[in-house]
């Protein structure tokens, strides 16, 4: 993935050139290690700017909504398939993107490396597989396998689904990967245990709502949880507010969720609310035979009716 | 002033004896990082945190706070009356508060505790507060207090400043909250004042000496507020921002709240919830009219307040005590020391911002 | 619903056509009492907050 600068750089050279777009949407190196931050450039001369390694784990379709321009953008497996849930729900043309596929191996999970070490990592440097992380008083080489975000160790669809331009070749796709496990885990629980454990996962949230907003389905004009006639949910810390924000949040996310990991990525205090959105996953792949983002043209299940969805549950 | 030395063997049963006159506060390891939390009778402050997760702000900010209660209920005499509640304003410590998160509370209380306005909560928690600091010796990368006022061994803000010192802690103490709290806890043994001074100093400096994070602020009260609002750096700094609201959580000196009413049956209370300049409905209008209707409005208003409107109004530095949270925590790495750094650095210029 | 930690038998979804009278009679009883047995709800009930 270290080698895709070049190319990255000379697509988005050419086609701000060319005038195929406005702005191209990418990263530039961030001020602390393992953080780059989501940028644009308007003038080729603004290229220069991007980089490309394993810390561009945040969700660049997110940056889409709402913007009249012509854009470039980069994009992995998952920021593709949310561009095209964006395509289906109308929030953005076809026409108005070009979209610049970037074959991905999976981000860094910077909270986990950081919790492997006592002391604060000053700098880290990949290669291909390897990370070596230097810190005071401590330098170790790691394999990038086993610090990956959790959400990228279980991806299936690494590859951009849709694209206009290539920087490199496809990667190989992960097969026998058990996506579900931690869900199976959850489901086993009995009601109480599992409102037991929603309670102790949600205890540090301080509803900051990066998750939301770091979202790319997240788009809602007014979120419901914004909304003060009527007000459905309380704004305090009370826990009946804080787990409806996010029960709520997770199911309006059914059957549009890539499980990009943008909104574990991005939680300030660390809480794992993929547990909710990956339980509506699966349960879209296993009643629909559904996965959000693949194909522009199908309608998503939650949109449609088909006389054999099932309806067991009707008693 | 005297310092006095506290064997650390002696540590933990000095501290059982403060829990009969204060509620203890202390860093709390939970899961993955630390938090500031209740000390429960007999537990020790981890003073082994580097810094905590959140600010201590919400031992006397909290997050949610019930200011009164009500019932609707017409067959009770006061009803649609608001009731002030009881609250426990009795003496609380906190330990091992850093020295940037003490001096936040110095810059919070321009805004609590004014000639004009005096917030009951804020004031009355924070009198009954009593400050124990830990001088910080080693410094995250992310930390720039020393050029934004403070320092890992600044004393303003705090009543009692803890140095490790081997196998002893020293305890400055540096006002009569802090002797009742030394004198509580039974530290009585003074130490040679001169040389001990002397000592701080040192690892004073050798502790700054580690900080490698800086801003540049001399500039800030010169620049023309207009021409700073109008730059053309906003677009750049506000792109990536997800206008998610953590800077503003995570920030010891940030300050904005939100009442709202909640009611169940026909009970009822008035709360208040911090609120933060991030979100749209922070400034919504009734009229259905954002005067800060775009991200760019927003992220331009939080680092104007800290670094610009701030300084001129008060005149007493930034709104910022450089603890370096919202630096860390950022999902999407905002770095305000770059847009100190800008802002500073503005040149008036023509072409100005277009929003 | 279950999955968030209500127990499983409070959402009830029954297909009643309107001349099923006897059909409609029947899941209201059935559900009314499972619900009475499964007593008040205690997941996601938001009480008045105690002041600190």
């Amino acid at each position: 993935m270290l080698g895709y600068i070049d190319k990255i750089k000379e697509v988005s050279k050419r086609l701000l050139e060319e005038g195929q777009v406005e702005m191209v949407i990418g990263f530039r190196k961030g001020t602390l290690s393992m953080m780059n931050e989501p940028h644009f450039a308007r003038t080729p001369a603004e290229v220069q700017n991007f980089v490309w390694d394993s810390n561009c784990g945040i969700n660049l379709c997110n940056y889409l909504t709402n913007r009249t321009e012509k854009i470039g953008i980069l994009a992995k497996g998952c920021d593709s398939r949310n561009i095209v849930t964006h395509i289906i729900e109308n929030k953005i043309k076809r026409d108005q993107i070009v979209i610049i596929g970037v074959p991905c191996k999976g981000m860094i999970d910077r909270r986990k490396m950081s919790s492997l070490f006592e002391g604060e990592i000053d700098d880290v440097i990949e290669d291909e597989h390897n990370i070596t992380v230097k810190g005071a008083g401590f330098e170790k080489i790691l394999n990038k396998k086993d610090v990956l975000q959790q959400n990228c160790a279980v991806c299936i669809h690494r590859n951009p689904v849709i694209y206009d331009e290539r920087v490199a070749d496809l990667v190989d796709e992960q097969t026998d990967i058990d996506r579900y496990a931690d869900v199976r885990e959850i489901e086993a629980l009995s009601a109480q245990e599992k409102a037991a454990y929603f309670e102790k996962l949600l205890e540090p949230c301080i509803r900051c709502y990066a998750c939301r907003n770091a979202c790319p389905l997240c788009y809602c004009p007014t979120c419901f949880t914004d909304e003060s006639r009527p007000q459905w949910v309380g704004k305090g810390q009370d826990t009946t507010d804080v787990s409806t924000f996010h029960f709520l949040r997770a199911y309006h996310c059914a059957g549009r969720c890539t499980d990009c990991g943008a909104c574990e990525r991005s939680c300030p205090v660390g809480i794992n609310m993929r547990v909710f959105t990956k339980k509506l996953e699966k349960d879209c792949l296993e009643l629909f035979g559904w996965e959000a983002g693949l194909d522009p043209d199908v309608r998503p299940p939650l949109d449609t009716y088909k006389p054999g969805d099932p309806d067991d549950f009707i008693k | 002033m005297t310092i006095v030395q506290i064997d650390k063997e002696n540590w933990e049963s000095s501290i059982k004896k403060l829990f009969g006159a204060y509620r203890l506060f202390g860093p709390v390891k939970e899961a993955d990082f630390h938090n500031f939390k209740q000390l429960e009778a007999g537990q020790l402050p981890d003073l082994s945190c580097l810094n905590t997760r959140l600010s201590p702000k919400s031992i006397i900010y909290p997050q949610t706070e019930v200011m009164f209660k009500y019932t609707l209920d017409e067959n009770e005499e006061d009803h649609h009356i608001l009731k002030e509640v009881d609250k426990d304003y009795s003496p609380q410590a906190v330990m091992g508060i850093r020295p940037c998160d003490a001096k936040a509370f110095e810059l919070v209380r321009l805004n609590f505790d004014s000639p004009d306005y005096k917030d009951p909560y804020w004031l009355n928690a924070y009198t009954a507060t009593t400050l124990v600091g830990l001088a910080c010796e080693s410094p995250c990368k992310t930390c720039f207090c020393t050029t934004a006022g403070c320092g890992p061994y600044h004393e303003e803000a705090l009543d009692v400043l803890l140095i490790d010192h081997g196998d002893q802690y020293w305890a400055k103490v540096l006002s009569d909250k802090g002797d009742a709290f030394v004198t509580a806890a039974g530290w009585t043994d003074a130490v040679d004042e001169q040389p001990a001074i002397k000592e701080i100093e040192t690892k004073k400096k050798t502790a700054e000496d580690k900080i490698s994070a800086f801003v540049k602020t001399d500039n800030l009260r010169q620049v023309d507020t207009n021409e700073l609002y109008n730059a053309k750096f906003w677009e750049e700094v506000s792109f990536s921002c997800i206008n998610c609201g953590t800077c503003t959580y995570v920030c010891p000196t940030c300050w904005c709240f939100d009442i709202q009413d909640e009611n169940r049956g026909s009970q009822g209370c008035r709360i208040r919830n911090w609120d933060s300049c991030m979100y749209p409905l922070f400034t919504l209008h009734g009229s259905g009219h954002n005067p800060r209707g775009t991200k760019l409005h927003r992220v331009r208003q939080r680092f104007m307040h800290k670094l610009k409107y701030y300084v001129d109004k008060y005149d007493a530095g930034i709104q910022c005590v450089g603890c370096g949270r919202c630096v860390r925590l950022c999902p999407v790495n905002i770095d305000i020391r770059r847009v100190c750094g800008y802002m500073n650095g503005h040149v008036a210029s023509a072409e100005a911002c277009e929003v | 619903m279950e999955h968030m930690g209500i127990e499983p038998g409070r959402l009830q979804f029954s297909w009643v056509s309107s001349a099923e009278s006897t059909k409609f009679v029947q899941v209201v009883t059935e559900v009314t009492q499972a619900i009475k047995e499964l007593g008040p709800n205690k997941t996601l009930v938001k009480s008045i907050p105690e002041v600190a």
